[in-house]
C-alpha cells in the first residue's frame, strides 16, 4: 500500500456537515481521522440524497461521500463521563476539528470544554474551529447555514438574474470552502507544531474564506465607490455567454482577444458547416477581424457595430441551437475557442475524459444491518499526489462502529466499564 | 505588521510562481501569506492578463494598477523571465535548483515547450514539489482543453444546478472555483506534500485537473447519479430540508439600493422564533405552515407572504434581530458593505490595506485562515512588473552584475 502524506496524524473530528469536507480532506491523504458523534449520531447524518431514495441515518449518500475514511466514536458530552472521555481521546489526538455554533460552543465552554484548557495541557494540540464569522468580533456566535453564507461573503448578490433575487451557488460550496480553508490552517499548523513541538488555535470564519470568491466586487469598490452587481442572463455581446443547444446548453466564452480563437474562427467554423449564413460577407468579416477590447469594453464602440453584432447573435444562436451540447463542447475546444459544456451530473458520470482519467473511485459501502453493502461509483480526489495518493481506505462508519476498537483497544479504557458507559448513555 | 509569536510555518520556503491568472497565483499567494518567498515569474512576452483587467486605479494606466491581479500577488517577488528566448531555461532550471515548490497553471502544452515538465525539473532538483493546475488534466481525451473558471463552473455541474429551475443555467456571476477551491485544494496538496518531503526527503508531482477538484465538491450531487441514477435539477434558493430558506427583499436604502436578506429555518423551535419576530404577520397565524411538511408544501405561498413582511424592514436590522432569536439570517452583502458597513469584518480586521507605489493605499484580501499563534500577514502589496528582476537574480540566482547586464541585453529578462 502506499503511504499517505498525513500517516501517523490523528484527528478528532467533532464537526456537523459545515466542517465535514476538512476532515474528508486530510483523511484522504492519509490521517486517521476519528468521527466523535453524539450518542444519536450526527444529526446531518440525515441529509439527502439517500442511497436508494430510502431516508436514514445509515443510507445518506451525502453523509457517505463526506465521511468515508473515517472511524466512528459516540459519546455524550451532555454527561460528565462522556467530557471525561473526550479529555481521553484528546490526550491522543494531534488535532481538533470541531463547527460548533455559537449557542453550542457557549453551553460546552459552561460544561468545562474548552478548547484552551485542552491546549495548556497539551501544547502541540492543534484545535481547529470553523465557524461562520470567526470566534470574535459583533456576529461571532452567529447563527450559518450555507445560504447565510454566501449572502455575508458578498458572492449571492453576484449570482442570479439581474430582475431577480441574489442567488447561492449550488453543492453547499459555503461549507466546501469552509473545509478547504481550515484544512489549509491545520497543515499549516501541523508543519510548524511538527518542527516546534508547539500546537495552536486555527480559526476558518466562513464569510471571511468565502468572500476570497467575490472576485472583484469589493476590489471595485476600493477603488471606484461602486458595488458590482448580478449580470445573469444578459449577453452584450454574441458568443458570450448560456447558448440552448439540441439537447441542453453550452456557456461560450469566444472573441476575447487573449482568450483563445479569434471570433474569425467561430464563422469560419459555422461556414464549415454551411451554417454562417450571410456571415461570411466581406463587411462582417472586416468587423470580426478588428474585433478588439474596445468593442468588448466600450458601449459606445458596441453600438457603432450594433448591426453587426445582433446579426452574429442570431446567427450562432442558430448555430448552436443545430448541434448537441458535446459537439460543440468537443468541436469548439478542437478549435481552441473557449467553450463549456454546461454539465448535468449525469453528463460527468457518462464523461469520456473521467473514465479514460480512472478518476471514479469503487467502494462497498455497509448499509443498515441485513441489508447487501451499497456497490458505490464514488467521486475521486481533488487531485493527484504522485507519491501520496489521496485513497479511500474504508467505508464510511455506521454510527459508533469502532467505540470498542477506539475506547479498549486504542485509549485504554477497561471493556467493562465502557459496557458501564454505554449503560448511563454516555456512549 | 509582525508575528506575534515568531516565524510563520513556511519561512525558509522558496517557491517558483510561473503561474497566470488565478488559480496558480492565488495558491501561492498564500503560501507567501504563511511566510514563503514566492518569486512570481512574468514576461512582457507574455503578460499576465490580470495585470490588464479590472477594476483600475482612476487615472492611472500601464502594468501596475490593477486590484485584481494586484489582490492575488501581494508579497511576491515579480521576476521577469522570457522563456522564448534562448537561454531563458538555463535560467528557468537555476530557479528551480533554489526553489521548494514550483507551481504553474499554464496549459500542459506550455509547460511541455517551456522544458517544465515534472521530469525535466527533477533532473535539476530532484525533490522538488511540483504543482501542476491544468484545467483538465495531464492526460485524456480532453487534455488539450483550454478554460478557466467561467468554463469550469458549467462543465463540472455547478452552472446547471445553481440558480432558477424555470431559467437558463447562466452561472454564478463570477468565474467561482478560481478563487478557493483550486488554489485552496492546490496549498493543501502542497502542504501534504511538504510534511512527505520532511519526513522522507521525497518530492512528488501534484496534479491537480482543475475540472476534478471542481467536481468533487460536487460529490453528493455526483453520487445521486452514479447510486441512484438520479439527475438533479437547479432549484434556485431552496433546500430539501430547511424551509423558509431563500433570500427575499427588504426596503431600499436611502439612495435606493436593492436590500435583501438570505433567511434560513432548520426547525419548528426556529420557525416559532421567526413567527415571534414577525408578530402579526399572516403567516404567523397560519396552521398550514406549522410544520416543516407543511412550509414546504405550501412553500410559494410562504415565501411570497415572507416576502411581503421584509419588504418594509432594514435588512440589516432584521438580520441582527432575527440572528437575536437563534435564527441564521444575514444581509446580502454587495462590495460597498464589504468595505464600508460590516463593522464584523472590521473589528477583525479581516481586510488589509496596503501602501502601493501607484495605487496608494489599496484593499487586499486577508488571509484565508487564521492561525493564532503564527498568523499569516501581507508583508508587502503586490510587485510592480519586474520590480526584483535584478535581486532576485543577483540574491536568490548568484548572477554577477555582469552577467545580468549580459541576459538583460539578449533579452532573457524581459
Amino acid at each position: 500500500m502506499t503511504p499517505g502524506a498525513l500517516d501517523g496524524v490523528r484527528i478528532l473530528d467533532l464537526t456537523s456537515e459545515m466542517g465535514w469536507y476538512c476532515g474528508k480532506l486530510l483523511a484522504d491523504l492519509g490521517a486517521d481521522v476519528i468521527k466523535v458523534e453524539p450518542v444519536g449520531g450526527d444529526p446531518s447524518r440525515g441529509r439527502a440524497p439517500f442511497w436508494q431514495g430510502i431516508p436514514g441515518r445509515e443510507t445518506s449518500l451525502c453523509f457517505w461521500y463526506f465521511n468515508a475514511n473515517k472511524r466512528s466514536v459516540t459519546l455524550d458530552l451532555g454527561q460528565f463521563d462522556g467530557r471525561w472521555l473526550l479529555g481521553e481521546l484528546v490526550n491522543t489526538a494531534d488535532i481538533v476539528i470541531e463547527s460548533w455554533t455559537g449557542a453550542e460552543r457557549a453551553e460546552l465552554l459552561e460544561l468545562g470544554v474548552d478548547p484552551e484548557a485542552y491546549m495548556e495541557a497539551q501544547p502541540a494540540l492543534i484545535w481547529v474551529s470553523i465557524t461562520g464569522f470567526g470566534l470574535d468580533g459583533p456576529k461571532a456566535g452567529w447563527e450559518v447555514t450555507d445560504i447565510v453564507a454566501q449572502a455575508a461573503a458578498g458572492i449571492a448578490t453576484l449570482a442570479g438574474y439581474p430582475d431577480g433575487s441574489p442567488m447561492r451557488i449550488a453543492g453547499n460550496q459555503g461549507y466546501i470552502v469552509a473545509g478547504i480553508s481550515a484544512a489549509q490552517g491545520a497543515l499549516l499548523a501541523l508543519l510548524q507544531a511538527e518542527a516546534t513541538g508547539e500546537g495552536q488555535r486555527v480559526e476558518t470564519s466562513i464569510q471571511e474564506a468565502l468572500s476570497i470568491c467575490q472576485e472583484t466586487a469589493h476590489l471595485q469598490y476600493d477603488f471606484l465607490g461602486t458595488s458590482r452587481q448580478r449580470v445573469g442572463e444578459t449577453r452584450r455581446l454574441p458568443g458570450i455567454g448560456t447558448y440552448k443547444t439540441s439537447d441542453g446548453y453550452i456557456f461560450s466564452m469566444v472573441g476575447i482577444p487573449g482568450f483563445g480563437a479569434p471570433w474569425s474562427e467561430v464563422i469560419q467554423w459555422m461556414d464549415e458547416h454551411g451554417l454562417a449564413e450571410d456571415l461570411t460577407e466581406p463587411a462582417y468579416l472586416e468587423t470580426f477581424a478588428n474585433f478588439d477590447l474596445r468593442i468588448l469594453l466600450e458601449e459606445e464602440e458596441q453600438a457603432k457595430h450594433a448591426t453587426t453584432l445582433n446579426r452574429a447573435q442570431e446567427v450562432i444562436s442558430k448555430f448552436y441551437e443545430s448541434k448537441t451540447t458535446l459537439e460543440v463542447y468537443e468541436e469548439g475546444q478542437s478549435r481552441r475557442l473557449l467553450i463549456g459544456q454546461v454539465a448535468t451530473p449525469a453528463d460527468l458520470g457518462e464523461s469520456p475524459h473521467l473514465a479514460a482519467r480512472e478518476w471514479w473511485l469503487e467502494l462497498n459501502q455497509p448499509t443498515t444491518l441485513g441489508q447487501p453493502d451499497a456497490q458505490l461509483r464514488l467521486p475521486g480526489p481533488p487531485y493527484r499526489l504522485s507519491e501520496t495518493p489521496a485513497a479511500i481506505r474504508r467505508a464510511a462508519p455506521q454510527i459508533g462502529e469502532h467505540n470498542q476498537e477506539i475506547w479498549v483497544d486504542e485509549v485504554g479504557i477497561p471493556a467493562e466499564d465502557l459496557i458501564a458507559f454505554a449503560g448511563e448513555g454516555a456512549v | 505588521m509582525t508575528s506575534p509569536n515568531g516565524a510563520r510555518p513556511l519561512e525558509g520556503i522558496r517557491v517558483a510562481d510561473f503561474s497566470w491568472f488565478g488559480v496558480g497565483p492565488i495558491a501561492a499567494r498564500t503560501l507567501a501569506d504563511f511566510g514563503a518567498d514566492v518569486i512570481r515569474v512574468e514576461s512582457e512576452a507574455r503578460i499576465d492578463g490580470l495585470r490588464h483587467g479590472e477594476p483600475i486605479k482612476p487615472g492611472k494606466t500601464g502594468h501596475n494598477v490593477c486590484a485584481y491581479f494586484n489582490n492575488f500577488n501581494a508579497d511576491k517577488r515579480s521576476f521577469l523571465l522570457n522563456m522564448s528566448v534562448e537561454g531563458s531555461r538555463d535560467v528557468a532550471y537555476r530557479l528551480i535548483e533554489r526553489s521548494d515548490i514550483f507551481v504553474s497553471n499554464l496549459t500542459p502544452r506550455m509547460f511541455e515547450r517551456w522544458g517544465l515538465t515534472y521530469e525535466e525539473l527533477c533532473e535539476v532538483k530532484p525533490d522538488i514539489i511540483a504543482a501542476y493546475q491544468p484545467m483538465l488534466g495531464l492526460w485524456g481525451p480532453y487534455r488539450d482543453f483550454a478554460g478557466f473558471g467561467a468554463v469550469l463552473t458549467p462543465i463540472t455541474g455547478i452552472s446547471h444546478l445553481s440558480g432558477d429551475p424555470d431559467r437558463m443555467p447562466v452561472g454564478v456571476g463570477t468565474n467561482f472555483p478560481d478563487y478557493v477551491v483550486n488554489p485552496g485544494h492546490t496549498v493543501v496538496a502542497i502542504l501534504a506534500a511538504l510534511r512527505h518531503r520532511r519526513r522522507t526527503g521525497q518530492g512528488q508531482r501534484i496534479e491537480l485537473a482543475q475540472i476534478e477538484s471542481v467536481s468533487a465538491t460536487m460529490g453528493p450531487a455526483l453520487l445521486d447519479y452514479t447510486a441512484n441514477g438520479v439527475t438533479q435539477q437547479r432549484k434556485g434558493n431552496r433546500s430539501s430540508w430547511m424551509c423558509p430558506h431563500g433570500i427575499f427583499r427588504c426596503a431600499d436604502d436611502p439612495s435606493s439600493r436593492e436590500r435583501w436578506i438570505a433567511i434560513a429555518v432548520g426547525d419548528d423551535a426556529q420557525w416559532e422564533s421567526l413567527c415571534a419576530v414577525a408578530e402579526g404577520a399572516p403567516f404567523t397565524a397560519d396552521d398550514r405552515f406549522a410544520t416543516l411538511l407543511g412550509r414546504r408544501r405550501h412553500e410559494d405561498n410562504l415565501n411570497a407572504m415572507i416576502s411581503d413582511w421584509t419588504a418594509s424592514f432594514d435588512a440589516a436590522s432584521l438580520a441582527i434581530h432575527l440572528q437575536s432569536v437563534g435564527v441564521a439570517a444575514s444581509l446580502v452583502h454587495d462590495g460597498e458593505d464589504m468595505c464600508e458597513h460590516d463593522e464584523h469584518l472590521a473589528e477583525r480586521g479581516f481586510y488589509e490595506y496596503l501602501d502601493h507605489p501607484e495605487t496608494d493605499i489599496s484593499l487586499y484580501d486577508g488571509p484565508i485562515v487564521k492561525l493564532h499563534r503564527t498568523p499569516g500577514y501581507l508583508a508587502s502589496p503586490a510587485p510592480l512588473f519586474g520590480e526584483h528582476t535584478y535581486e532576485v537574480a543577483t540574491e536568490v540566482l548568484d548572477y554577477t552584475p555582469d552577467q545580468v547586464a549580459e541576459l538583460t541585453a539578449s533579452g532573457v529578462f524581459s
